[in-house]
C-alpha cells in the first residue's frame, strides 16, 4: 500500500517528517566501529567529494555573472537563451551542493542567501513587485546588493528576471523596466558568483575542523560525532524532498495539487531540482559524486560496501531514480498530464520507502541515527 | 575478581529489577562517606540526580557524585523524565513521562521509595513537578485528555501525598513548571500539543492550530497572574522546558513542529509582568545545529548565564541572560540533561550515549567526568543537583 494516498496527504506527509525527525524508536544499535572508520569517510566525503562540486558551481555562477553582463549590452532572443541555460547549468550545481547542509552553507544563513525557498509568504513575490515600482538603485549595486532581502538576492529573484514571460520580454524590448531588470539580474548573478565563492573559500577550514575531531575539540569530539552532520544531510534531504519539493505542490490531492508551489517552478525545471538533489544525496552513501571520490568510500563503507545490506539499498534506491527519471523536468507539465499527479506521488513514495532504508539501515548500522534522547526525548 | 559492595556492576540491574519497587538498594553510604571525608569543596560533594535508562526497556532513577560515579539505581516500572526537589527534605518526585500513569516519591540519598502517586484514570502525567518553598504541597503536570485542557494537579506532602486540588494550566500539554523567586507563582510551559491516550499519548494531534503559552499562575488559588505567547507566525515552536532565576526571570526553550529549514527562533526570555516573551536566536551556523529541538534549560548559579541543551543537534547552547545574546557553544553528543554547578557559568550536562561533562561557559571549556559507571546508563531527559 502506498504511503501517500489522496486525501489527507498533507498530514501524512507532516506525520512521516515528524516521526523521522526525532520521534521514531531508535533502530537497533549495532556493534561500536572504531572512529578511524568515521574519521576515513569524513576525509573522503569532504575533502575528495565535495571541493570538485562547490568549484563547479562557483565557476558555473561566474559564467552566468559574465554572461548576463555581456547580454544586457545588447537582449535579445537567443541571448536570452542563453541565459536561462546559464542559469540552468549553475541551478543544477546548486541543487548538488544543496543538500549538504552544513558548516560554511549554514554560516551567515548563506543557503537562504543563494536560494530563498520555501518562500511561505509569497515574501519574494511581494518584494518584487515594489522592486519593479521603485526601482531602487541598491538592486543594481553589486557592492549594496548583499544587503539587500534574502528573498531578492538569490536564485529565485533571477528566475523570475529570466523566466517570467513578461518581464523577459521587457529585457528583450529595452524598455524602462527591462533595462532595470537586467541590470539587477547581472547583479544578482554577482551576488550568487561572490556567495558560491565564499563557500569555495570556507570550506576547507569546515573540513578541517571535522577531519580534526578529538577530545580536545568544543565543536566535533569524535569523529563518529562529526560524521552525524554527513548523516543527517542524507536523511534531512530525503525528508525536505518529501515535506517541501514534493508535498506542498501535491497538496491534499490532485484538485488541491498546485504546481506554483514547487521550487523553481517557473523556470519548469521542480523536478529536475529533485533529481540532482538525489544525485547528491546518493553520493553521500556511495562516496562518488561527477567523477569526484569513489564509489564505496561514502558512508557505505561504515556498512560493508558490497553487502547484502548494500546490494539492497542499492536497489531500492535505483526504484527511487526510475521513478524520478519517468518524469519531465516540469512539476507544471506533469500536474497538467492525466495521471500525472499519481508519478510524482510514486516518486514521493519512493522517496518515503528510502527514508525508512536510511534510518533503520544505515543510520543503525552506522549509529548515526541519533541517541537515546535525539531520537526519542519529550 | 568479587565486586566490593561499593562497586558499581551494571549487571547488578537484573537483579534491582526483581526486586520491584519496593527493592530500593543502596550503593551510596560507603562511597559517598569516603567522598564526604577526602573532598572539601561543596561542588565535590554535590550529588546529581536523573531518570536513566538501560539497554533493555530498562528505567530508573539514577544518582551519580561529582566525578561520575554511580551512587544508586532506583528501577521504575516505565521511562522516567525529570526528578522534583522536596525543599529542606529527603523526598524527591519522579514523575513518569508523559503519558505517566504514576510518579514515585523517593529518598533523594537511597533512591528508596517512599510512596506512590497514581494519576486519575482521565488524566496522565507530563513528566515534571516542583514542591512548594515550604514543601508543603507537590504540583504535576497533567493532562486532561478528554477535555484537551492541562491541569496542575496539587498533592499534599504531609498528608500521605494526598491529591488535594487540580488547577488549570490555561493551555493544552503543559510541560515543565517552576515556582517564582517570591514562591507564591507557578510558572507553566503549556507546549501547545494535544494528545490522547487512544493515540499513543504522545502523537500531537492538533500542528496546525496548536496555540502554546507561557503561563502564570497563582500556586495557592490557580488564579491566571500572567500569560505571554510567541507571534501567530510560530504558533508551531512548543513551548516546552523552562527554568526561573532568582529575579524571576524565565527562559525558555522551544520544539518545533514545523518544516526542518525553516527559520524560527528556539529560545526565549520573558520576565512575567513586563514585555511579552523575547523569541532569540543563534548565530545561523549554530542555529542550524540546535536541529529545531531543545531538550532542556538551566540557569547557572549566578542566573547570568543560561543553558540550553539541543539533543538532536548534539550541541548545548549558552546565552546571557541580561540581555539574550548568544554566547557560545559546546558539542555534547545527544547531551540533554543540565544542572548548574555552584560556580558561574558552570553546568553538569549528560548524555543519552552515557557521557557526562563539566562545561564552563564563560571560558568555553569541556571536561568529560572521570567515572567510567556513568557510562553504563543512558541519562534522560533532566537533570538535578543536591548541594550536599
Amino acid at each position: 500500500m502506498p504511503l501517500f494516498d489522496t486525501g489527507c496527504r498533507r498530514a501524512m506527509a507532516g506525520l512521516i517528517v515528524t516521526i523521522a525527525a526525532g520521534l521514531s524508536a531508535p533502530p537497533a544499535a549495532h556493534a561500536d566501529l572504531p572512529d578511524g572508520q568515521y574519521h576515513d569517510v569524513i576525509v573522503h566525503l569532504l575533502s575528495k567529494v565535495m571541493p570538485p562540486q562547490l568549484d563547479a558551481l562557483h565557476s558555473s555562477t561566474a559564467t552566468l555573472a559574465t554572461g548576463m553582463s555581456d547580454f544586457c549590452k545588447s537582449p535579445d532572443k537567443a541571448g536570452l537563451a542563453k541565459m536561462r541555460d546559464g542559469f540552468n547549468d549553475a541551478m543544477d550545481r546548486w541543487q548538488e551542493v544543496q543538500p549538504w547542509r552544513m558548516g560554511p552553507m549554514m554560516a551567515n544563513g548563506r543557503d537562504q542567501l543563494i536560494e530563498y525557498w520555501p518562500d511561505k509568504h509569497g515574501t519574494a513575490a511581494r518584494q518584487f513587485r515594489l522592486l519593479l515600482r521603485n526601482k531602487p538603485p541598491l538592486y543594481t549595486n553589486p557592492a549594496k546588493i548583499a544587503d539587500a532581502s534574502a528573498a531578492l538576492q538569490g536564485f529565485p529573484a533571477l528566475e523570475e528576471v529570466l523566466f517570467d514571460p513578461k518581464l523577459a520580454g521587457q529585457i528583450v524590448a529595452k524598455d524602462k523596466d527591462g533595462v532595470y531588470l537586467c541590470q539587477y539580474g547581472t547583479t544578482i548573478a554577482g551576488n550568487l558568483e561572490k556567495l558560491t565563492g565564499e563557500l569555495v573559500a570556507q570550506w576547507p577550514a569546515f573540513a578541517d575542523a571535522m577531519i580534526n575531531a578529538g577530545p580536545d575539540s568544543l565543536d566535533y569530539p569524535t569523529s563518529k560525532f562529526a560524521a552525524t552532520d554527513l548523516y543527517r544531510a542524507l536523511h534531512e534531504g530525503m525528508l525536505i524532498i518529501i515535506s517541501q519539493k514534493l508535498a506542498r505542490p501535491l497538496g491534499e490531492g490532485p484538485d488541491d495539487a498546485n504546481a506554483k508551489r514547487a521550487e523553481s517552478w517557473q523556470a519548469e525545471r521542480s523536478l529536475r531540482n529533485i533529481s540532482h538533489n538525489l544525485k547528491s544525496l546518493f553520493a553521500i552513501y556511495d562516496g562518488e559524486l561527477n567523477g569526484a571520490g569513489e564509489s564505496g568510500k561514502g558512508m557505505v563503507a561504515l556498512i560493508g560496501a558490497d553487502s547484502l545490506l548494500d546490494r539492497s539499498f542499492r536497489l531500492n534506491w535505483q526504484k527511487i531514480r526510475d521513478a524520478s527519471d519517468a518524469l519531465p523536468d516540469s512539476m507544471v507539465a506533469v500536474l497538467a498530464q492525466p495521471g500525472g499527479f499519481d508519478k510524482v506521488q510514486e516518486l514521493e513514495n519512493q522517496v518515503a520507502y528510502g527514508v525508512m532504508l536510511v534510518e533503520n539501515d544505515v543510520g543503525g548500522h552506522t549509529e548515526l541515527g541519533g541517541g537515546f534522547n535525539a531520537l526519542d526525548g519529550d | 575478581m568479587p565486586l566490593m559492595e561499593t562497586d558499581f556492576n551494571p549487571n547488578r540491574r537484573n537483579v534491582l529489577r526483581l526486586f520491584g519497587l519496593g527493592g530500593a538498594i543502596t550503593f551510596l553510604p560507603a562511597g559517598f562517606a569516603k567522598a564526604a571525608t577526602t573532598v572539601t569543596a561543596p561542588e565535590d560533594r554535590a550529588v546529581y540526580i536523573s531518570a536513566s535508562a538501560g539497554n533493555n526497556d530498562d528505567f530508573y532513577v539514577s544518582a551519580f557524585n561529582a566525578q561520575g560515579k554511580i551512587l544508586y539505581e532506583q528501577p521504575l516500572p516505565g521511562r522516567g523524565h525529570d526528578v522534583g526537589l522536596r525543599p529542606n527534605h529527603v523526598d524527591v518526585a519522579a514523575v513518569e513521562r508523559r503519558p505517566g500513569l504514576y510518579a514515585l516519591i523517593m529518598n533523594r540519598h537511597t533512591g528508596e521509595v517512599r510512596a506512590t502517586l497514581k494519576s486519575p484514570e482521565d488524566r496522565r502525567f507530563y513528566g515534571h513537578s516542583v514542591y512548594s518553598s515550604d514543601g508543603r504541597y507537590l504540583y504535576i503536570t497533567e493532562n486532561d485528555f478528554d477535555n484537551a485542557r492541562g491541569v496542575i494537579s496539587v498533592w499534599d506532602a504531609q498528608n500521605g501525598y494526598k491529591r488535594v486540588a487540580e488547577f488549570d494550566s490555561y493551555g493544552m500539554g503543559p510541560h515543565e513548571l517552576h515556582l517564582l523567586p517570591d514562591g507564591e507563582g507557578m510558572a507553566i510551559a503549556n507546549g501547545g500539543l494535544k494528545t490522547h491516550p487512544d493515540f499513543d499519548g504522545r502523537t500531537p494531534l492538533n500542528i496546525e492550530t496548536m496555540e502554546p503559552n507561557l503561563t502564570v499562575i497563582s500556586r495557592k488559588t490557580g488564579e491566571k497572574l500572567y500569560q505571554t505567547r510567541l507571534k501567530d507566525d510560530w504558533h508551531k515552536l512548543s513551548i516546552r522546558h523552562i527554568d526561573v532565576t532568582l529575579d524571576g526571570t524565565i527562559a525558555t526553550g522551544f520544539q518545533y513542529h514545523g518544516g526542518l529549514n525553516d527559520e524560527v527562533p528556539l529560545v526565549g526570555l520573558w520576565k512575567p509582568g513586563g514585555p511579552e516573551l523575547q523569541a532569540l536566536e543563534a548565530p545561523d551556523n549554530v542555529q542550524y545545529r540546535m536541529r529545531q529541538y531543545c531538550g532542556s534549560v538551566r540557569f547557572d548559579v549566578s542566573g547570568s548565564v543560561f543553558a540550553i541543551s539541543c539533543p538532536r543537534g548534539g550541541v548545548v547552547t549558552f546565552w546571557d541572560a541580561h540581555n539574550g545574546k548568544f554566547l557560545t557553544n559546546i558539542a555534547a553528543p545527544d547531551g540533554c540533561g543540565l544542572a548548574a554547578t555552584d560556580r558561574k557559568g558552570e553546568f553538569v550536562g549528560t548524555s543519552g550515549l552515557g557521557s557526562g561533562w563539566r562545561m564552563d561557559a564563560i571560558n568555553r571549556k569541556r571536561i568529560e567526568l572521570p567515572d567510567d559507571s556513568l557510562k553504563s546508563l543512558k541519562w534522560d531527559n533532566h537533570l538535578q543537583r543536591i548541594s550536599a
